[in-house]
């Protein structure tokens, strides 16, 4: 059972996140945490001492109230590993310790999918996702799909995309493909000849074959992120190794319909 | 669920009967085949055989137990008024072929208000954008004025996506299924984009909605996905989209974000641009 920290919120992204996570328990067995952070205002702070101590009670308590009703309203089908976990203060500092003192192996919050980019490169450069301990899962869609892509490029170190991916998903029973891109702005997406993936590619191959796992299909393509992005609508998850810039991989992940696995 | 199909003796409108069939058994559809022809004392014979082959054309389409129209008892067209006849038949289901005099888009317009229709039903021909009969203004009227939703195919069965583009106007529940008969149609997938204001205080509604839809396609085994765009980018958006996919936008009522950005010229380009179909969602 995977160790999974689930971040939820009263908002429509995490209504979304939960539906996937139960969802990925069918394919990857989980063992599910859910978590809540309030950040009061400055302003809201109070005292020292007891009088603080009884106030962030209060706090946590609203914390928790949330987290019920989003379970009641979702009432997703897969059990809960532990009590929710409710803390209050700064949201990343807060995650960031739970998900290293828990030893969690995934984390996974949701992102409502838009057409910004900068907007999904904002949410994956933060120090939660820079200094994250495990790899963590932004959920962007609800999935009837049984399938994962594995998304290489030149920039991605095929050793740290397999062996992290698989981490997560060697146990599960999703089929998997490798989907190459180079970017390209074509007119249509363009798939290309395999041998244009190069040696990464077929490192990508031989590493996943090691780890036991064969793949359904190879595809190389070419076109532009938001072409490859779409094109990634039909896997439950796209998993590829955090990019450090806005690289045009970068890009494609911000433009995937599909959820976002990021491994380091 | 009434189906409201407009028809002439050409070639892109032969070409739909299939795809109408196939909603009329997947809906249970009443159905109303209409064309329209220049004024004279009776229906003209090239449009009444049209009609009556596109008529059997559906009917073969089921087997002869699942039929829920039932065949004609003569083939004696009624007179209703002056230059509108009408021949009918119920069945389980009401299956009614119509021929009227005048304007194409007009008289599609005035019968689907007489009758109540849920959805018009109309071909037109790649030639020079959308045309009908070498008119280039039928569908785009038809689209536009209509009182119930309309879906113009340009060519039948070509899309594998659905873009549906939605602002904060309320979803009627038969909208949904439309959507969910063109999906099943195509066998393709759902996009569901939402238009984002400038004002945050809609943006909320217009989330919530399309988490809604995502969830109620999602527990139908439709792959469905979601994606917000600025108010700015959507023209441009479901341009481009429209050459791929089949966009739908749902056209509100008069607070509808949609109905203001797509005015008429903006209809008649996605007419233009769409290789496959555009639907119209009221």
């Amino acid at each position: 059972m995977l160790k999974t920290l689930l971040y939820i919120n009263e908002d429509l992204a995490s209504s979304i996140a939960l539906r996937y996570t139960a969802y990925l328990n069918k394919f990857v067995p989980l063992s599910l945490f859910i978590t809540h952070v309030e950040e009061p205002d400055e302003k809201e702070q109070v005292g020292t001492g007891w009088v603080r101590h009884t106030w962030e009670d209060g706090v946590a308590s609203s914390g928790k109230r949330l987290i019920d009703r989003m379970l009641r309203t979702e009432n997703i089908d897969c059990p809960l590993a532990g009590r929710p976990k409710v803390f209050v203060g700064d949201r990343e500092k807060e995650i960031t310790y739970e998900l290293r003192n828990g030893m969690y192996k995934l984390f996974v919050e949701g992102y409502l999918n838009t057409a910004d980019p900068d907007q999904f490169y904002e949410v994956i450069s933060s120090p939660l996702y820079t200094k994250a301990p495990c790899p963590m899962l932004v959920v962007k869609n609800l999935s009837i799909s049984k399938k994962c892509a594995l998304l290489c490029a030149d920039s991605v170190d095929p050793r740290d995309l397999v062996e992290k991916s698989m981490e997560i998903l060697g146990d599960s029973t999703f089929s998997f493909d490798i989907v190459f891109f180079k970017f390209n702005e074509n007119e249509k997406l363009k798939t290309l000849d395999r041998a244009e993936g190069g040696s990464h590619l077929q490192e990508t191959e031989s590493l996943l074959a090691k780890a036991g796992k064969s793949v359904e299909d190879v595809i190389v393509l070419s076109g532009t992120p938001e072409q490859v992005g779409d094109h990634l609508r039909d896997y439950a998850l796209v998993a590829s190794t955090l990019p450090s810039r806005k690289s045009m991989r970068m890009y494609v992940l911000a433009n995937s319909l599909a959820s976002v696995l990021l491994v380091r | 669920m009434k189906i409201l199909v407009a028809l002439d003796a050409k070639d892109y409108s032969r070409k739909i009967v299939k795809d109408v069939a196939r909603l009329a058994e997947n809906t249970l559809a009443d159905i109303v085949f209409l064309g329209v022809q220049e004024k004279t004392n009776e229906p003209a014979k090239t449009l009444v055989s049209a009609l009556l082959k596109y008529q059997s054309d559906v009917y073969s389409y089921f087997s002869s137990d699942e039929l829920p129209y039932a065949e004609f008892s003569s083939d004696q067209w009624q007179e209703k008024a002056k230059g509108d006849w009408s021949l009918s038949t119920r069945g389980m289901k009401e299956f009614t072929l119509r021929i009227r005099t005048g304007s194409v888009a007009k008289q599609a317009i005035t019968v689907a208000k007489e009758l109540e229709c849920d959805l018009i039903i109309l071909g037109c021909s790649s030639k020079f954008g959308c045309e009908w009969d070498g008119e280039m203004n039928v569908p785009l009227r038809v689209a536009e004025d209509a009182p119930c939703s309309v879906l113009v195919i340009k060519q039948a069965r070509n899309a594998n996506q659905i873009v549906s583009i939605l602002d904060q106007s309320v979803v009627k529940q038969d909208s949904l299924e439309m959507v969910n008969q063109l999906v099943t149609l195509h066998d393709a997938g759902l996009k569901i984009v939402g238009v984002k204001e400038k004002k945050e205080s809609k943006n909320d509604e217009i989330e919530h909605r399309m988490v809604e839809l995502l969830k109620y396609y999602n527990d139908r085994e439709v792959g469905a996905w979601v994606k917000l765009v600025d108010s700015d980018n959507v023209k441009e958006y479901v341009t481009n989209s429209s050459r791929e996919a089949i966009v739908a936008l749902w056209m509100g009522g008069k607070q509808s974000l949609i109905k203001k950005l797509f005015s008429r010229s903006m209809v008649d380009k996605l007419l233009e641009t769409t290789k496959s179909a555009l639907l119209i969602l009221r």
